[in-house]
């Protein structure tokens, strides 16, 4: 099990990999979404947020979410360290995310250009 | 009489049958569209199996390519696992050798594609054969496959970044229903309004559309006399590019009774006629039998 305050860490390591990279801000630059990332085994909130094709994270859920990424805390913050990729708990139902599937496609691309090879 | 049946994720809607004779043999190619159905697909595979010559998988590629990485996309071979007998492709290994050959054909024998031409591929990562070839003759290509197959407003403009982008998404992307990557089904009988508002820029801006047929339709906006590369086009998809101001219609696939097939039917046909394991098979065995085959580009002037 992950505490919050790995998960924070991990999504602060995602955070730092996406504002380095300025390709991903310019195929971002026209998806503008709020992302609720939830541990589903302890009490734990985080918001992301896309706008104009920068990303930046908030403590806590801001209420706005357009997708919400949810999942065990050690999935969570496995995934946002780039140790998983997304496509395995998705498919295999240890990570849900709510939100229409072009979105879903769109964060694990995200994440895979992220910590991809 | 060799029988060659194309199973879909695609529409019914499609579904045909023609009888042809090809360097002296019957052939039976039919088209069975499963609707995006996965399951019914699985169980059709699964009734041919052992009862026909060849079986094609159409509506679904079971393997991509970007440079000299292959990837295989799981629901494909989930697909070829359930059969069992009978010699099952998915039109790739053709695709490479028919495709680049008809870039080859286009610019010796057409003015349709001159240096420097643009280009856009709505995906490459389907038909990298034909891809390479636009490129080494020197046509400013778009690859696409970013904008219609995950969204993404962002225009591939070299074979090196488009492998690059490759490996880094495709060894994971591919694990994903094929339904969130590609049109299957119903979808393929509608055009995506909002992205045509959105991205048909890309088609307004190039001379030359080519790749996937369903991803060319899906979203494209009105045209002023461009040229379109695809395959499995239907006499009504004609109409359709007539009415959206194609000027010229190009099919890879030698056109039967109305209709070109899409490359799984002809690998299968070819397959049937070489009388060898589908994984055994050479480009140059490919390219001998068009030879023989005299299988050439259709071009329909539309205008």
């Amino acid at each position: 099990m992950a505490s919050h305050a790995e998960i924070t860490a991990s999504l602060r390591a995602f955070q730092s990999g996406y504002s380095k990279n300025k390709r991903l801000k310019i195929m971002n630059r026209d998806w503008d979404r709020v992302v609720l990332v939830k541990a589903e085994d302890i009490e734990s909130e985080h918001t992301l947020i896309l706008k104009d094709g920068e990303l930046s994270l908030m403590e806590g859920n801001n209420g706005r979410a357009d997708l919400i990424v949810a999942a065990d805390s050690e999935t969570l913050a496995d995934m946002f360290y780039g140790d998983i990729t997304p496509t395995e708990p998705y498919m295999n139902g240890t990570l849900k995310i709510t939100g229409s599937e072009d979105d879903i496609v769109r964060l694990d691309f995200i994440s895979l250009m992220i910590w991809g090879e | 009489m060799k029988r060659v049946v194309s199973v879909s994720l695609g529409s019914s809607r499609r579904d045909h049958r023609v009888e042809v004779e090809l360097l002296g043999e019957k052939f039976e190619i039919s088209r069975r569209g499963t609707d995006g159905d996965f399951d019914k697909a699985l169980a059709l595979l699964k009734e041919l199996d052992g009862r026909v010559d060849a079986i094609g998988l159409g509506g679904i590629d079971v393997f991509l390519y970007a440079g000299k990485k292959r990837y295989a996309v799981e629901d494909g071979l989930k697909l070829m696992a359930a059969v069992k007998k009978t010699p099952v492709v998915d039109g790739s290994g053709l695709k490479n050798t028919l495709e680049r050959e008809t870039v080859y054909y286009l610019r010796e024998h057409t003015d349709l594609l001159p240096p420097g031409v643009k280009v856009l591929m709505v995906s490459a990562v389907d038909r990298f054969g034909m891809a390479e070839a636009l490129n080494e003759l020197g046509c400013e290509v778009t690859f696409g496959d970013l904008i219609f197959s995950a969204g993404i407003p962002y225009p591939i403009r070299t074979i090196g970044e488009l492998e690059e982008i490759a490996a880094r998404i495709l060894p994971e992307m591919v694990k994903l229903p094929f339904h969130m990557l590609y049109p299957t089904g119903k979808k393929q009988d509608s055009q995506d309004e909002e992205k045509v508002q959105k991205y048909g820029h890309y088609y307004q801006e190039a001379r030359v559309i080519a790749g996937d047929y369903h991803l060319v339709r899906r979203y494209m906006p009105g045209l002023t006399g461009q040229t379109i590369v695809t395959n499995t086009t239907t006499a009504a998809d004609v109409d359709f590019l007539r009415e959206k101001g194609a000027g010229c219609l190009v099919t890879t696939t030698p056109e039967f009774q109305g209709r070109s097939f899409g490359t799984n039917v002809m690998e299968g046909v070819m397959v049937a006629l070489l009388h060898k394991p589908w994984a055994e098979i050479t480009p140059g065995e490919y390219l001998d039998l068009l030879k023989r085959l005299n299988f050439k580009p259709r071009i329909l002037p539309l205008a």
